[in-house]
């Protein structure tokens, strides 16, 4: 925040700045393929525009600040792909509501981020344009499915980025390539513009190196838009950040949380809950739900919610063009040649578990499981503030090592999708390192408490 | 025979139901009156459900006497078709189920959106229509007779109109149509749009299946689709290959509240519904029932009866209304909303004939050359046509100067008395009571032989 001090003052221009990170980006980019479409003409238009300003009278809140946009969030005049091959060529006609306001606010927008496709999968490996690398170990997954805006941050390529959480898609890359990322509760921010994965479970939320670029980037996209008809609320994120204070505030974990952790994440973790006791915080031992039992529930909601929301990809109206004589072929040649492995996977499942023959005893059951979720937690946060648990269970992985094994896949996703399930706030800080790979820590909120959230991982920052 | 309804009928409504795209979807250029989200471009959302819809489809819901549901959802209904944007269409559940029209049963009336416009043999597809507001009124299949099928469509077709809930009068319904006979299974007509079409349709499938089961085969539980060029149906699937629509609630769509404030107040804002109207007008103006059907089955003339109806006697307005001028009408294939700006003027013809300033014949007549453009100026060609006041001078005169007829009649050729009613008429142009000169006339004769 520095950054932009200096930037309004004339210090630095935002042309210059920019030049900077298009440096890194020239140097690292070919090597860890963060990006689907980068932006560099018209990310030194925006920055133009802007040093006329600089000095004299700079305005927004991110001026001159660089940021990426996850390729699943539409920006008006680049292409949307969500990494499919389905939508290369499908270049998006407006701006979601996040988008629109971070222009507002003077924020550079650098280009569109590598993904896995349509947000499917934990890896950030099943993209149509190739794998994104983690920045720590190339060798490895940054995690996923916003894999790009993950390593575009943590690698200096853009100094904030936005990616979307369904079951982990934010927390997850971010614990894989150490920054933070937050996922906010459901309906907080707009999804205007955002392509659906899980209509339920899906949210937009930020990354950044340090918790204060989270709180400012949640106090601009954060409220109504009138254009999603489920956000209502609106937080002012920014006093909160400044005035929160930890000392006394209740912390709970238990062992539900740990099932399947592997040894050095569960290390970090009792080291988290020490510096916590630090801050002043009082740590709970509670019984948690059983992670390894709720994530199941994940793929009963997910992927019905899925198939649906994949149904307008025919191949007639617009992205790859099917052929055949009839109606069917064509729609099944777009579908069958431009959709991947999970993809296909999963809207198979989907549509399986939404017919009507398994509709009832599926969805009813999926319903009442979550309704039984969200009580539990409702009740855990009667005695604490915050609930705490690793984000992922385990170290980032090599590439290729999963890609077969969808179950070991999805595990990544155990200690993340409670918050996507329950619709609450969740935060991933970074927490030092194991075996020279970062490691993340994930805190969790009461349902409109995500100020406080946030707030919370500022005196955490730097303390792994 | 059975038949039954699902009726879909597009709203009335400024925009679309779940953005703010204008509804007159006919005016504009193919692919103009669109946005992200009804053409379901990746990443748009639904606006929140326009509730001026919701009104209208609750009106309609509750003018067929149904009973309301605190709640509906929209569930998305998929399947894969060109003029579908989204590969699935929005549909509520029913916002009111149990109601009846003309002794048929509404099973239920639900809100769903229109999908865009597929022209088959180009190739293209317009959005332009897809995300208005429908209507689908669901009946059970009550109905026995093609002629009963027919009578509820337009009562359904002037109760709409009464509520004022059409959208676009050109196309108010569209419909699909089930059909069953004794000894056959249930068969679903599908893309109807209009009841003409509707006759037409159930009139073909009625043969059709009756020849099949004369025949001595099976008629299966089919869908068909009615092909209006070719009048023909033609078969789309059968029971094994039904589709399976997955519904699911749209989990971007808040449950609907309905609170019974706004039932009340939607309730206590309805006009008068048509059959309401009816009983009125007869009570309040003393009209035969059939002369007071007739006025209320078309909306403006019923309006127009009422406007004018202090000014003279409404019994006689009335049927002059509903038998003269809806005859003459009918008889050049017009509506009273053709003709409707020339409006003051029938009152014009009906008054002077009531007030006895114009003969029966003399009114028919104007009224006819009005409707045929003729008259320039209807005052003075009722003044100029008003009642001889002195027959009695031209009975006179015709007796004197047609003596050889008088003399046939006084010989026994009774019949001679036609020509003297006819020289009459013709001196007095018409402005005489034919009825009226042949007493005279049969009076001055038989005391002249006295």
């Amino acid at each position: 925040m520095d950054l932009i001090e200096r930037m309004k003052s004339g210090e630095l221009l935002p042309s210059e700045h920019l030049e900077e990170i298009l440096e890194t980006i020239k140097e690292k980019e070919p090597i860890l393929n963060a990006f689907i479409t980068l932006d560099e003409e018209g990310a030194r238009r925006q920055a133009k525009e802007l040093d006329k300003h600089a000095g004299k009278d700079p305005r927004g809140r991110l001026f001159g600040v660089v940021i990426a946009i996850k390729d699943n969030i539409a920006v008006r005049g680049l292409r949307l792909t969500c990494a499919s091959k389905m939508l290369e060529n499908f270049v998006s006609p407006y701006d979601a509501t996040v988008v629109e306001r971070l222009r507002k606010e003077g924020a550079i927008i650098i280009g569109k981020t590598n993904m896995d496709e349509f947000a499917c999968g934990s890896s950030g490996e099943t993209s149509y344009f190739g794998p994104t690398r983690n920045p720590w170990d190339i060798q490895r997954v940054p995690g996923g499915s916003s894999s790009g805006s993950a390593v575009a941050v943590a690698s200096g390529m853009s100094d904030l980025a936005l990616g979307s959480d369904t079951g982990g898609s934010i927390r997850n890359p971010a614990s894989f390539t150490g920054v933070f990322g937050f996922k906010p509760t459901y309906n907080l921010v707009s999804r205007y513009g955002l392509v659906d994965l899980a209509m339920s479970l899906d949210v937009i939320g930020p990354f950044s190196r340090d918790s204060e670029g989270i709180a400012v980037v949640m106090d601009i996209i954060n409220g109504p838009d009138g254009r999603d008809a489920g956000v209502q609320r609106r937080l002012d994120f920014l006093s909160t950040y400044e005035n929160f204070d930890p000392e006394g505030v209740k912390v709970g974990w238990g062992e539900g949380f740990l099932l399947g952790v592997e040894e050095p994440v569960r290390r970090r973790f009792e080291r988290f809950l020490n510096v916590l006791d630090s801050l002043g915080a009082e740590l709970f031992e509670l019984k948690v739900p059983e992670m390894n039992k709720v994530w199941p529930l994940y793929y009963l909601i997910m992927y019905p919610e899925f198939a649906s929301a994949m149904q307008r990809y025919d191949g007639l109206k617009y992205g790859f063009r099917g052929s055949g004589n009839s109606l069917d072929e064509v729609i099944s040649s777009a579908r069958g040649s431009a959709f991947g492995r999970e993809v296909k996977r999963r809207i198979i499942l989907g549509t399986y578990l939404s017919m009507e023959k398994y509709e009832k005893s599926f969805h009813e059951l999926a319903i009442r499981l979550r309704r039984g979720l969200r009580y539990e937690v409702k009740k855990l946060f009667d005695s604490v503030d915050f609930l705490v648990s690793p984000t992922v269970p385990f170290l980032p992985f090599k590439l290729g090592e999963r890609l077969d094994d969808p179950v070991k896949m999805y595990s990544a996703d155990a200690l993340t999708v409670l918050a996507n399930l329950t619709g609450i706030p969740a935060i991933n800080v970074p927490f030092g390192f194991e075996e020279g790979l970062p490691v993340g820590m994930q805190i969790i909120g009461r349902w409109f408490e995500d100020d406080r959230v946030v707030a919370m991982a500022k005196h955490l920052e730097g303390k792994g | 025979m059975k038949i039954g309804f699902e009726i879909h009928v597009q709203l009335k409504t400024e925009s679309k139901l779940f953005c703010s795209c204008s509804t007159s979807y006919w005016t504009a250029e193919a692919n103009t009156n669109v946005c992200p989200v009804c053409t379901g471009l990746p990443g748009a959302k639904p606006l929140p459900v326009n509730e001026e819809a919701i009104r209208k489809a609750l009106m309609v819901a509750l003018a067929l006497g149904m009973e309301i549901e605190p709640e509906i959802v929209f569930l998305r209904k998929h399947y894969f078709y060109p003029d579908l944007p989204s590969g699935y269409q929005r549909t509520s559940t029913p916002l009111g189920r149990n109601g009846t029209l003309r002794n048929v049963r509404i099973r239920e009336l639900h809100v769903e959106e229109d999908p865009g416009r597929y022209e088959l043999r180009e190739g293209l597809v317009d959005f332009n229509r897809s995300g208005v507001p429908l209507i689908e009124i669901v009946t059970e299949p009550d109905m026995t007779s093609i002629e009963e099928a027919e009578a509820f469509l337009r009562d359904l077709h002037l109760l709409l109109t009464y509520l004022d809930v059409i959208l676009n009068p050109s196309i108010v319904f569209r419909v699909d149509a089930n059909i069953s006979l004794e000894g056959g299974e249930r068969v679903e007509v599908k893309n109807i749009n209009s009841i003409e079409g509707v006759r037409r349709a159930l009139q073909y499938e009625l043969l059709r299946q009756k020849r099949l089961l004369a025949l001595g085969k099976k008629i299966l539980r089919e869908t068909r689709h009615w092909d209006e060029v070719r009048g023909v149906t033609v078969s789309l699937r059968t029971k094994e290959t039904e589709e399976d629509y997955r519904y699911m609630p749209d989990p971007d769509i808040p449950p609907v509240e309905i609170p019974p404030e706004l039932v009340e107040e939607v309730r206590r804002g309805l006009p008068e519904l048509p059959w309401e109207r009816v009983d009125r007008f007869v009570k309040e103006y003393h009209l035969d029932r059939t002369v007071a059907e007739a006025l209320v089955r078309d909306k403006e003339l019923g309006e127009f009866f009422e406007e004018k109806a202090k000014n003279i006697d409404p019994k006689f307005w009335g049927e002059f209304l509903s038998s003269r001028l809806k005859g003459e009408l009918n008889y050049r294939n017009l509506s009273f909303s053709d003709v409707k700006g020339k409006s003051d003027e029938f009152f014009l013809i009906a008054k002077a004939w009531y007030d006895g300033k114009i003969t029966k014949e003399v009114a028919v007549d104007l009224l006819r050359r009005y409707l045929d453009g003729k008259i320039e100026d209807l005052s003075s060609e009722i003044e100029e046509s008003s009642v001889v006041e002195d027959v009695e001078s031209i009975v006179r005169e015709v007796v004197s100067e047609l003596e050889d007829v008088v003399e046939d009649y006084k010989k026994g050729k009774k019949g001679a008395i036609n020509r003297l009613v006819g020289e009459v008429m013709k001196r007095t142009k018409g402005r005489a009571d034919a009825r009226k000169v042949r007493e005279l006339l049969e009076e001055t004769l038989n005391s002249d032989s006295s």
